[in-house]
């Protein structure tokens, strides 16, 4: 029998797992069969749509909705005032449709089912709404202020998780995450050098290419079936209950193929909107799709990041001591953003050493679209801040930037900010450093750059970042795995874990089929999950579910295996210990031919004269993250990591030094992911996210006006990456430090080729032009004004004086 | 999703005049569809009719013959222009500046006439156009008449097309077809996107024609200049001439900025 | 309402339809092929790309009033009896395929680039592409994916004088 899930097995013994494999579910998808929600209907079913909110804040006055009533064809209409229910994943703060006030532009304020989508849009259009407009608060900073509105002026009446958040009743604070680690105070008076400075960076779209769509059906006695582009079914399902109220045997929930998410569609959304519909339309099935603008602000974004960092490093390079304080901006409504500000507080160091630590991390509630998850979940947004500051601190105390990475670097021994003890396992950062820089050639600029730079007239630039990220989860996070023998021998698998474009199926494919010794193709890993017929899981979010899933699918190979062998053993009249199996048989060892075959146990073993016993092969396996801790919450000390992936980006870009346009000319991406399961997965999530990420660091990010206005909530002026956008040359390379809990020594790898490229192609662009940039996006305008020391703006219309500037640094050189 | 509007597609020049006549501002004249039906969706336009023009078949004609010069019908579709053997001999600043408009599969619907028609200050067909000294032909029951090109866009989205007109076509002369030029745009990826702001310029005998979009209500010619005139004498004038505005996609100040840039960069292309 | 005829993949339709639905809508909700998506509805993103009379046009802007006569092939037609079309399969070696949401779009797009050009180079590729976006993979496997069609049917054609992309 197989060995534990703890043991590393040798590469040369593997036959599936980190071998070239075909993706499961690519044929479906390029002949187009693949169904998405927004492919699907539901007999009769009805279209709605949403009336939202044109402005940032404002007391509803009144609805009149009697207009669209008359409208032949309109079947439900909802308003907040007939909605008493309130939703949230850690802090519950969001109504299902706005009550009395809107909070942010975009907010739901009614809604329509109809016969038609058309008639749906008309009704929409037939109600009225009167507002009376209020002074919004839409900087964080502002928001901090003592005489600035309250966004939630109930925030101390709404029940929050309490192991893991702090909400300041009377204020617009959802979180305060604090974390200490030794003394800063007295470390800062030690060092040589104290360097401080502000990153900014916007709230950006996740734009998965398939809108948030859900169809309901709130059916007699309570009985409701949701269908929804999701990432997490059970998480909707749970959260859906404790909204309505309901029993959890109530609600099911289906998930099929789901066009992107990236952390977009991580938790609850539009489900409970359309369940209300549904009712009112007496039980009819109504979808909702969202319309690409909705998508922008009706929907969730990532927060707004403004990130202050003070470090005091030693004469001989070492930093000392970090004062590292983040004001995340959740916009109207919590949901992610207090769980984003925890695991970037415990995370905003990076992979570096560093023995004095103190964190603050406050979520901040504003009028404006309201951020929640978005792979990286933080660590994009921080890490640009950071890894630009390791750069300025380099600069500033003339060490070598990447030696000076290297100098700092997270090592076996060291202690994280929690107090997590680094060792051997746990990953590589020195080595992922050495090999982006290798990649790219770093510090020198080989012949072919020095002729292009001869033949453009630009400059070239080059930079290595290093990264990390652990997943942010409960320390009780769950999963199950359930295979089934069918009656030829070849197994499905069941889970809940949501493979929306990250290939995870295709490893709990070779995992399975390595496990059991089976072929590839008898394993069918089923596609849609359903909470009525799969197992538990938590969540599809944080790059846990390889890791955790992959553990599970590795027992329950070994429980249909022992189940198959207890079953075996009697009919072979043989003990357990005696028998051994390839792909189609279980046989007694020392007399092979003594067997038995799978498709004979598959669904119980009948003996020749018709006695049976045993019944239909399933195996069980479910695990749980081990040995994790809630975090001290005046200290952050603690264990909250299962797993930490350590990475590193080395990038080149050329610089026109006259108008501040530029070019990525190489990106190599290295990640120790402990073991590849399958190589053209890694590289599609490390290639896909890295390019994501540079998006997000070239032009992407919300433009607002001074009254809270999403400016640019579609495609035209919120772009993103083409295929014209990829660098010129990309490449993803592996390194395997197995993780001694993971599957096949691996940990996940899906958000961590998105975190730290801002940083490279900062960095970059300073070193080849002098441009000092303290806020992303980095449009060509950007450079151009820093080369030219023009003042900078965020905002092109508002010229906002925060969340933008080039802020100056502020370097404190000490005699000692 | 759209709002309810009737369809028409006439078959001859003259039903589709009396249709214009008869629905004048209701009607929304209709061949690419790519700004038209945006509109529609954004409910931004909201026609009763719709009047498609592709049924018509001279209005799709693109023809090029030495005494008129080029000739773009107006349900000729970007691409067309730009894989026209002419158009690429000739004219090769109308293939560049129109393999620079949105995608391939967009350009594929999007027609020449109907970038000028929608008159946005970031069309990427009207700076060349102005450059090669296009008229603009249009048609109505009460007869045709032709525009040049420079005053028929009279602002943002405002041309002086009637309710009851179409514009036929668009008629670039032969009188530049030795021009040699480029166009430069500033846009804020590397794959499509409008233009921030863009400058078109050629050579043509002994002068020197500039125009510039997206740096003022409409796209501005600049007057012609001697092929030996300075760099700095253009763009003075060029600076004297346009009204940047700062939006979402840049400020006033880079859009000027940019401008001296291409025009300093043609310039020396031209002359290299 | 209006009548028109129409050819999807080889077979023949008639159909009444509203003279305001797109033909993207119509195809979706009226003939039931679901493969083509519907990304953003404006022209932006090419997941709705088909191809229509031989042209690849983002089918959010067409209308469907104005299909009557037209020849369209979307992304159920792409796979003949069964058989992945040399890109489609090419896309799956390739790992060209993640959430699949802009794949059928991307095939349809890069079906017609190799039709124009069966031996584009990278960079001709990138453009045959940019408008169709894709969020999950950095296209990186799917211009590989491409080229590799690209290299095999110039293969091909140097036997047989050409291959169905």
């Amino acid at each position: 029998m197989g060995a534990t899930v703890l043991e590393t097995i040798p590469a040369s013994e593997l036959k599936h797992v980190g071998k070239k494999t075909d993706r499961i579910d690519s044929k479906v998808k390029v002949t187009g069969q693949a169904t998405y929600v927004s492919d699907m209907i539901v007999p009769g079913m009805l279209y709605a749509r949403v009336k939202t909110s044109p402005h940032a804040r404002a007391r509803i006055v009144k609805i009149d909705t009697s207009k669209a009533e008359a409208l032949t064809g309109v079947r439900a209409i909802v308003t907040g005032d007939e909605l008493d229910y309130r939703l949230g994943l850690y802090v519950v703060d969001k109504a299902i449709l706005a009550k009395g006030e809107v909070r942010h532009y975009g907010e739901a304020v009614a809604a329509v089912a109809a016969d038609t989508l058309e008639i749906a849009q008309r009704a929409i259009e037939l109600i009225d709404v009167e507002y009376e407009e209020l002074e919004p608060v839409l900087h964080p900073m502002e928001a901090l202020k003592e005489d600035a509105p309250l966004v939630h002026p109930k925030l101390g009446d709404y029940s929050y998780m309490e192991a893991a958040f702090t909400p300041k009743p009377g204020t617009n604070i959802a979180n305060h995450t604090r974390l200490r680690k030794g003394d800063t105070e007295k470390a800062f008076e030690e060092c040589e050098w104290v360097i401080e400075r502000q990153y900014t960076n916007p709230s950006v779209q996740h734009v998965p290419m398939e809108t948030h769509v859900a169809i309901v059906q709130w059916g007699h006695g309570d009985e409701i079936t949701i269908w929804s582009s999701a990432q997490s079914p059970f998480t909707v399902r749970n959260l859906f209950c404790v909204a309505f109220g309901l029993s959890h045997q109530q609600v099911r929930v289906i998930v099929p193929y789901v066009g992107g998410g990236f952390g977009g569609k991580a938790g609850i959304g539009i489900e409970p909107l359309v369940a209300v519909l549904s009712r009112k339309a007496g039980g009819r099935p109504v979808k909702l799709t969202a319309t690409r603008e909705e998508e922008f602000s009706l929907l969730p974004c990532r927060s707004q990041l403004t990130y202050n960092i003070k470090t005091g490093v030693s004469k001989d390079g070492k930093i000392q001591a970090q004062e590292l304080t983040m004001y995340w901006d959740a916009g109207a409504y919590a949901d992610y953003a207090v769980n984003v500000t925890r695991a970037s507080g415990y995370s905003a160091g990076g992979p570096y050493d560093i023995p004095n630590a103190k964190v603050d991390a406050y979520t901040i509630y504003t009028n404006k679209p309201y951020g929640t998850a978005y792979r990286g979940f933080g660590h994009v947004e921080f890490f640009w801040g950071l890894e630009r500051h390791m750069d300025l601190i380099a600069n500033a105390i003339g060490m070598e930037p990447f030696e000076f990475r290297l100098r700092n670097a997270l090592r076996p021994g060291s202690t994280t900010l929690t107090g997590e003890k680094i060792t051997a396992h746990t990953g590589n950062i020195t080595a992922c450093l050495k090999r982006a820089a290798e990649g790219i050639g770093y510090g020198t600029l080989s012949d072919a750059e020095g002729a292009r730079e001869k033949r453009t007239g630009m400059k070239v630039g080059k930079a290595v970042v290093a990264l990390h990220k652990a997943p942010a989860m409960p320390p009780f996070t769950a999963t199950t795995v359930i295979l089934k023998m069918n009656e030829d021998g070849t197994v499905v698998a069941n889970l809940s874990l949501v493979d929306y474009g990250q290939g995870t199926y295709t490893s709990i494919q070779q995992i399975v089929a390595e496990r059991l010794g089976f072929p590839a193709d008898r394993i069918k890993v089923a596609w849609d999950s359903d909470t009525d017929r799969d197992p538990y899981d938590w969540q599809t979010v944080a790059s846990k579910g390889l890791l955790l899933s992959g553990n599970a699918a590795i027992l329950a190979a070994e429980d249909l295996l022992a189940n198959a062998y207890d079953v075996a053993s009697q009919a072979l009249r043989a003990n357990k210990v005696d028998l051994a199996h390839d792909a189609d048989r279980i046989y007694v060892r020392h007399h092979p031919d003594s067997f038995v075959t799978f498709r004979q146990l598959a669904i119980g073993y009948a003996f020749p004269n018709g006695n049976a016993i045993g019944g239909p092969l399933v195996g069980v396996g479910r695990y749980i993250a081990q040995g994790l801790t809630h975090l001290n919450k005046e200290t952050g000390q603690g264990l909250p990591a299962i797993d930490w992936t350590y990475g590193a980006h080395g990038l080149t870009v050329e610089v026109d030094q006259e108008t501040g346009e530029y070019n990525v000319l190489k990106v190599v991406s290295v990640f120790d992911v402990g073991k590849v399961i399958n190589p053209d997965e890694v590289r599609g999530q490390a290639i896909g996210g890295m390019l994501q990420g540079l998006g997000t660091a070239v032009c992407e990010g919300y433009i607002y006006d001074q009254k809270g206005h999403l400016l640019n909530p579609s495609f035209t002026d919120n772009k993103i990456p083409t295929a014209l956008d990829l660098p010129l040359e990309v490449e993803a390379i592996a390194i395997e430090t197995p993780q001694i809990d993971g599957p096949y020594g691996a940990r996940g790898v899906g958000e961590h080729s998105m975190i730290g490229v801002a940083a490279a192609l900062g960095n970059a662009i300073q070193r080849a032009s002098g441009a000092e940039l303290t806020h992303m996006p980095i449009r060509y305008e950007d450079v151009w004004r820093a080369i030219q020391k023009r003042e900078p703006v965020d905002n092109w219309i508002t010229k906002s004086p925060f969340g933008s500037c080039r802020s100056a640094p502020e370097i404190q050189k000490h005699d000692c | 999703m759209l709002h309810q509007f009737s369809y028409a597609a006439p078959t001859t020049m003259d039903a589709l005049l009396s249709l214009l006549s008869e629905h004048g501002e209701r009607a929304a004249v209709f061949s690419g569809g790519t700004d038209l039906l945006v509109g529609v969706r954004a409910g931004i336009a909201r026609p009763s009719i719709v009047v498609d023009l592709k049924k018509i078949p001279e209005l799709s004609e693109l023809s090029f013959d030495e005494a008129e010069g080029l000739s773009i019908g107006a349900c000729a579709t970007v691409n067309d222009l730009v894989d026209h053997p002419a158009v690429g001999k000739h004219y090769s600043i109308l293939a560049v500046a129109g393999a620079e408009l949105a995608t391939y599969q967009l350009r594929n619907r999007a027609t020449v006439v109907g970038n000028i028609v929608t008159a946005s200050p970031c069309g990427d067909m009207s700076s060349p156009l102005l450059c090669l000294g296009a008229t603009v032909e249009l048609r109505s029951v009460r007869g045709e008449r032709t525009l040049a090109l420079r005053e028929f866009i009279t602002g943002v989205k405002k041309t002086q097309i009637a309710p009851d007109e179409v514009v036929s076509r668009i008629i670039v002369p032969v009188d530049r077809i030795d021009a040699v030029g480029g166009y430069k745009k500033l846009k804020r990826i590397k794959g499509h996107d409008l233009g921030v702001v863009a400058v078109a310029m050629i050579r043509s005998g002994q002068t020197l024609r500039t125009a510039i979009s997206s740096a003022a209500p409409t796209p501005v010619l600049l007057p012609d200049f001697p092929v030996d005139a300075s760099v700095e004498a253009i763009q003075a004038k060029a600076q004297e001439s346009i009204s940047p505005i700062d939006d979402v996609r840049c400020t006033k100040e880079y859009r000027r900025f940019m401008v001296d840039v291409f025009i300093d960069r043609l310039l020396q292309e031209i002359r290299s | 309402m209006i009548r028109i005829q129409l050819t999807i993949n080889g077979q023949q339709f008639e159909r009444e339809v509203s003279e305001h639905k797109t033909l993207l809508h119509f195809l979706r909700e009226d003939v039931g092929l679901t493969g083509t998506k519907e990304g953003c509805g404006a022209g932006e993103c090419g997941a709705c790309t088909i191809i229509m009379n031989g042209r690849s046009v983002n089918s959010c802007l067409v209308l469907a009033a104005e299909a009557d006569g037209a020849v369209i092939e979307t992304i159920e037609g792409v796979a003949v009896d069964g058989e992945l079309s040399k890109l489609q399969q090419s896309f799956h070696d390739h790992h060209a395929v993640q959430c699949g949401f802009c794949t059928p779009g991307m095939i349809m797009s890069a079906t017609d680039l190799l039709r124009r050009n069966p031996h584009p180079s990278r960079e001709e590729i990138q453009h045959g592409i940019e408008g169709n976006f894709c969020r999950c993979t950095g296209y990186e496997q799917i211009i590989e994916a491409v080229a590799a069609v690209a290299a095999t049917a110039a293969v091909a054609a140097t036997k047989d004088g050409g291959d169905r992309a």
